[in-house]
């Protein structure tokens, strides 16, 4: 019997068998980055909650932050799609480029960024309509009415979000009526139906049971062969499965940046090793 | 103290009562080599089980380790550490007892010219596995490196042995069976050495998460 018989076919199993390759292994250096951080500031009120960060994110790989809470993981991952504006004592120093353009920029078109840059939260947020309309929403909001593409659309995001079989029969029905880790699904499909060159994922999996979470994390590696993934996540077991690079922040800073396996195999900075092992934090 | 951590002293302590007794299995080896002292190579050759025992324990304690913690960093490296030196003190532990039986067997058999090259050589063997314990127990990555140079001095003593047996079997072949376990011997002690570079290679690893595994001897550093 062959070894390919014998191995499961778990996507997040065959990507770190192939990460682990040496020949595999991934560099900050050599990549192709979509988002660069410069100098970042970022206070709420008189309170710094990101201080002086850079770094660069690659193209259709995932990225993934981690560290305490009150890091500033989370608020750093907001930045790239500007949802920090909706924070009235929010204020902003410094440069976020997505692919070259300064997307701080007073002429840069909020709603379009956010398109580019597309946010899953928590939470899933579905809404309260149906499956097939929780789709279609930002294209209708785009002005596209043509019933054949959408009906297209919807059936290509939701194959992309791994929910088309479980979904197909229904999808005039409301979206509330899934499940958790559905809904997450949908979210993500609703995201990507707009195609964005950038996904967010802000602790996507942290309200979902376990078969939910693998779910997501085997959706997560294929969603980087077409999207660049930034994750946020407490799980610093899911941010090995699922990454290809990992930033620890801490206090506001970003400590330290690099391949993941690396990272959570022999990380450089003392502080980091202390996180990561449970040793602090 | 978190309770991995206590899991990971545990872990240690076991490795380091393992250390111990493969390190006085080799010195009764090599002092009863040296004396043909049959009742001392009995003792090890008795006392192998014990080593056997632990390597069995630390491999349970570190699978229950990767299963149930996900271990990372240097705790990750620490314990795949623990799973190779358990594995290489155990090889140790048989050929310290594969000796020992030869030795009982040339004990009985008047003392052939060469056998202070064996005993020298089994010293060294001794030496480089005390170093390569205080490199691993300190930790100290300079005296593992150091391990890796005494590893030259074995492999050519080991030449010269096996140059001298045959030279004694050609023009004494009533001594054939002599020989070959002298031979027998000298290979074991050199297998020992490289042993013992396992360990140090092992340290590096748990100390820097570098390997320099099957290079340690071409190291820039050595």
């Amino acid at each position: 019997m062959h070894a390919e018989q014998i191995l499961p076919k778990n996507p997040i199993s065959q990507g770190m068998a192939q990460a682990m390759n040496p020949n595999n292994k991934v560099s900050l250096d050599k990549e192709h980055c979509c988002l660069e951080v410069k100098d970042l500031n970022l206070f709420y009120g008189s309170t710094q909650a990101l201080k002086s960060v850079n770094m660069k994110i690659p193209v259709k790989r995932a990225t993934a932050f981690i560290g305490p809470s009150g890091c500033g993981k989370s608020t750093l991952l907001r930045c790239f799609n500007r949802l920090n504006d909706l924070i009235d004592v929010c204020r902003v120093q410094g440069e976020i480029t997505l692919d070259g353009e300064n997307i701080y920029d007073s002429k840069v078109d909020v709603a379009e960024l956010r398109r580019k840059v597309g946010m899953v939260f928590q939470k899933p947020n579905p809404f309260p309509k149906s499956i097939f309309d929780n789709i279609a929403f930002g294209l209708r909001l785009k002005g596209i009415r043509n019933k054949k593409h959408l009906s297209e659309v919807v059936e290509k995001s939701l194959k992309g979000a791994a929910l088309w079989d479980e979904v197909k029969d229904r999808l005039h029905e409301s979206a509330l009526g899934l499940s958790g880790g559905q809904q997450q699904r949908l979210v993500i499909a609703r995201a990507i139906a707009i195609e964005p060159n950038v996904i967010l994922l802000d602790e996507p999996c942290s309200a979902l049971d376990p078969i939910s979470t693998s779910k997501i994390e085997e959706l997560i590696y294929y969603l980087k062969e077409s999207y660049t993934i930034v994750i946020v996540t407490h799980n610093m077991q899911q941010a090995a499965r699922v990454s290809d690079f990992t930033a620890y922040m801490y206090l506001g800073e970003l400590i330290e940046y690099r391949d993941t396996i690396t990272m959570f195999t022999n990380p450089r900075e003392k502080t980091t090793e202390e996180y990561i092992t449970g040793r602090f934090g | 103290m978190t309770h991995l951590t206590q899991e990971l002293d545990r872990l240690n302590m076991k490795v380091m009562q393992m250390v111990v007794q493969t390190e006085q299995a080799l010195s009764k080896t090599v002092n009863a080599f040296s004396r043909m002292d049959a009742d001392l190579a009995q003792e090890v050759v008795d006392h192998d089980k014990e080593i056997n025992e632990l390597e069995v324990l630390i491999d349970q304690l570190c699978l229950r380790l990767l299963a149930l913690e996900q271990p990372v960093a240097r705790d990750l490296r620490f314990i795949l550490g623990a799973m190779r030196l358990s594995k290489d003190l155990e090889r140790i532990g048989d050929e310290s007892a594969n000796i020992s039986d030869a030795t009982i067997f040339l004990s009985l058999h008047p003392p052939l010219d060469f056998y202070d090259q064996i005993q020298i050589m089994g010293q060294k063997a001794y030496d480089m596995l005390q170093e390569a314990i205080i490199a691993f127990s300190s930790p100290d990555t300079d005296r593992a490196i150091n391990v890796c140079r005494m590893d030259f001095e074995v492999d050519e003593i080991n030449s010269k042995v096996l140059k001298l047996s045959i030279e004694h079997m050609s023009m004494n072949s009533g001594a054939v069976e002599q020989g070959v376990q002298s031979i027998n011997i000298a290979r074991r002690f050199e297998r020992v050495a490289d042993l013992a570079t396992n360990i140090a290679e092992t340290t590096m690893f748990i100390v820097q998460g570098t390997s320099i595994k099957h290079s340690c001897q071409f190291d820039d550093r050595v």
